[in-house]
């Protein structure tokens, strides 16, 4: 009896010995494996803010709120979970019973719902219906500047605008939680638990001024309808240090809804994504390289043929322009004449009845290097686009498409490229980096604020663009912007119209009827406080740029103005 | 009684020998197991109390969420009756009139 307790123990203590020392790190590892669980804590995404005079308004901030779902495969009863459902969380019965209908495992029953409507969900505790807590991105200003902030998706991802480019800023660094949990998976506070803290994103505040920003958004919708455009785009910059003031593009949509538009093209901020042929505006800085290079001045003449030949091409002035002698530049850009402008190119050339190669470089360097067409501008927007320009010794760099680059066909650009150059223009030669962040937001709520940066000193000399001011305001006074001028008696503006023609699709000339109109200008031009551009997209309305956009441009300087309390200058 | 009886008697307790304590080998095992029992049920008791206080640490957390996410709500709405739309909107908007010409004393 004794021999086999002997025996017995020592079984037992050989088994213990066995499971507590030899396995002891199995099993430890084992039992941490059943007791502990990570989890990831997510970081909370950056605020964004508009600048509303001098303090702030929200943008875009964050909601906790929840998904429900359901996995129709164990909906019993689902008519009486529909019912039960719709009268929770409103809405027809009949859909909710659609939705559970569906022979698939998961499906949305409903979105962004608050945490007491969720908790009353919870409460009728029905089988396969299930609650989410998400993070939400809310847009508390709705539509409002819609295609500058872009949106969050389902997966917390930045999509277009500003929360796709600063995404990861915005975004932050999740953390991680290594916790010991009860038996029901709780967490339990413990001094073992391992925490990596989440980095929340960081917030920041928009140049965007939202009380100008929603007038103008009226103002191009309300022209965008009276005729009968297919869209519209604006953009305001302060001359001064590139800050962008509005950006809008119209038709639109609400971030918050997202998902329930159907043309995916009004997600697109057209003033940075959409490249375009800019027609007669670029006059201003073909004007602008011959002034700074010393080969024109304001006054000088050259004779007005209606027409020229280029090659095999005969380009001409605009339908109703008479042939004439002696006509100066400033008419040439009053009168948007595209044989003077070519007439500049040749005088870049050094040859004042040819083309040269010398010119067509010239020509491209001011284009490119100096005022930033072909590039993109940095600007804070995702899917910018950079534009289209061809070097004057590549195969599409010929005379032809030269002598067009000069009134603003066979290249493309951006509206902010347009506004950021014709910035440059008044305030003096300077190209200076166009931006949407007023600056980072600090965690005690002050501002790190973006530092006014030049790109380029002097793009143009100081006189030119004295000069090209000069000329910009006469095209207010009496030429295509004329309506502008009116309806801003005692203001100085300056400004240029194009009437641009839409290249067909399929590579073969210009759409039938179409055409995109612009202005872009300054004001006042005397000391100038903003700069603005305004494109009406394929009006169904005929008539040029000065019937299109014009007056949205000379309404928005009229509210403006008052807004600024800018006095008239006589 | 007798005097040698009454002097034994006398004699008896004047001196006492302290009486030893000893615990035998079965006593000793014993009040070890009722030692390591104590000190067990105090360590028990310490991670309840322990145990106890995660959760009042978990449910405190729960609620500061909710709060949090209550405070953000409310900030949310806020932000909307704030909004150029709910402003627009608004009777006292309504009742507003444009502005007219403006006059600048130079």
């Amino acid at each position: 009896m004794s021999i086999l307790l002997v025996v017995l123990s020592s079984i037992l203590i050989v088994r213990l010995a066995q499971l507590q020392l030899f396995q002891h790190s199995k099993y430890q590892s084992q039992a941490t494996i059943e007791h502990t669980r990570k989890y990831e804590v997510p970081a909370r995404r950056g605020e964004l803010y508009l600048s509303d005079g001098t303090s702030r308004s929200p943008l875009a901030l964050n909601q906790h709120l929840n998904l429900i779902y359901a996995d129709p495969s164990h909906v019993s009863d689902k008519p009486a979970t529909a019912k039960a459902l719709a009268g929770v969380l409103g809405g027809q019965e009949a859909d909710y019973l659609d939705r559970l209908g569906k022979g698939i495992e998961y499906t949305v029953i409903a979105d962004r719902i608050p945490i007491d409507v969720a908790d009353k969900v919870r409460a009728l505790n029905l089988n396969g219906v299930g609650i989410e807590p998400r993070d939400y991105r809310t847009y508390p200003e709705g539509s409002l500047a819609a295609q500058v902030t872009g949106f969050v998706n389902s997966d917390g991802a930045g999509q277009y605008g500003i929360e796709q480019y600063l995404n990861d800023q915005l975004a932050g660094t999740p953390g991680k939680l290594a916790a010991k949990t009860d038996p029901r998976g709780i967490p339990i506070a413990t001094a073992d638990n391992v925490i990596k803290p989440a980095v929340d994103g960081k917030s920041f505040q928009l140049t965007i001024d939202r009380n100008v920003q929603a007038m103008i958004e009226q103002q191009l919708a309300d022209q965008v309808n009276k005729v009968h455009a297919k869209s519209g785009s604006a953009v305001l910059m302060n001359p001064s240090t590139g800050a962008v003031i509005a950006m809008a593009t119209y038709p639109t949509f609400d971030p918050n809804q997202y998902s329930k538009t159907t043309d995916y093209s009004v997600f697109m901020n057209k003033v940075v994504a959409s490249q375009f042929e800019p027609g007669s505006g670029m006059k201003v800085f073909t004007m602008a390289a011959g002034l700074d290079q010393g080969k024109i001045t304001p006054d000088t003449l050259y004779d007005d043929p209606g027409s020229v030949k280029i090659g095999d091409r005969i380009l001409s002035d605009a339908v109703g322009d008479k042939p004439g002698k002696n006509k100066s530049m400033t008419v040439v850009l009053r009168d948007s004449l595209n044989t003077g402008v070519i007439f500049v190119l040749e005088a870049l050339g050094g040859d004042p009845n040819k083309i040269t190669l010398t010119g067509k470089k010239t020509l491209y360097d001011y284009f490119t290097k100096h005022f930033g067409f072909g590039q993109r501008t940095g600007i804070e927007q995702a899917n910018e686009a950079q534009g289209v320009m061809y070097a004057p010794n590549s195969p599409n760099g010929g005379d032809v498409v030269y002598a067009s680059n000069t009134f603003g066909q066979g290249l493309s650009v951006t509206m902010i490229q347009m506004i950021t150059a014709v910035s440059a223009v008044a305030n003096g030669g300077k190209l200076l980096q166009p931006h949407l962040v007023a600056g980072e937001i600090n965690d005690d709520g002050s501002l790190n604020p973006t530092a006014t940066k030049v790109v380029q000193d002097h793009v143009i000399s100081p006189k030119a663009a004295a000069d090209l001011n000069q000329m910009m305001q006469v095209v207010v006074q009496h030429g295509s912007g004329y309506m502008a001028g009116q309806m801003n008696p005692g203001y100085k503006i300056a400004g240029k119209t194009g009437t641009a023609q839409i290249p067909s699709p399929d590579g073969k000339g210009y759409l039938d009827g179409q055409n995109i109109g612009s202005f872009v200008g300054f004001a006042p031009a005397d000391n100038p406080k903003f700069a603005l551009m305004v494109r009406i997209d394929r009006p169904g309305v005929s008539g040029y740029a000065e019937t299109t956009t014009v007056p949205v441009f000379g309404n928005i300087c009229k509210w403006l103005f008052k807004y600024y309390g800018i006095a008239p200058s006589g | 009684m007798s005097t040698a009886t009454l002097t034994a008697r006398r004699n008896q307790n004047l001196y006492r020998q302290p009486a030893k304590v000893r615990l035998g080998p079965t006593s000793a095992t014993f009040v070890v197991i009722a030692l390591i029992s104590v000190l067990a049920l105090l360590y028990l008791n310490q991670i309840t109390k322990t145990n106890l206080f995660s959760y009042q640490i978990s449910d405190l957390s729960h609620q500061k969420s909710q709060i949090l996410a209550e405070k953000q709500d409310m900030s949310v709405e806020a932000a909307r009756l704030q909004s150029i739309q709910a402003t627009q909107n608004s009777a006292v908007v309504a009742k507003m009139v444009p502005v007219g010409q403006v006059s600048y004393v130079k």
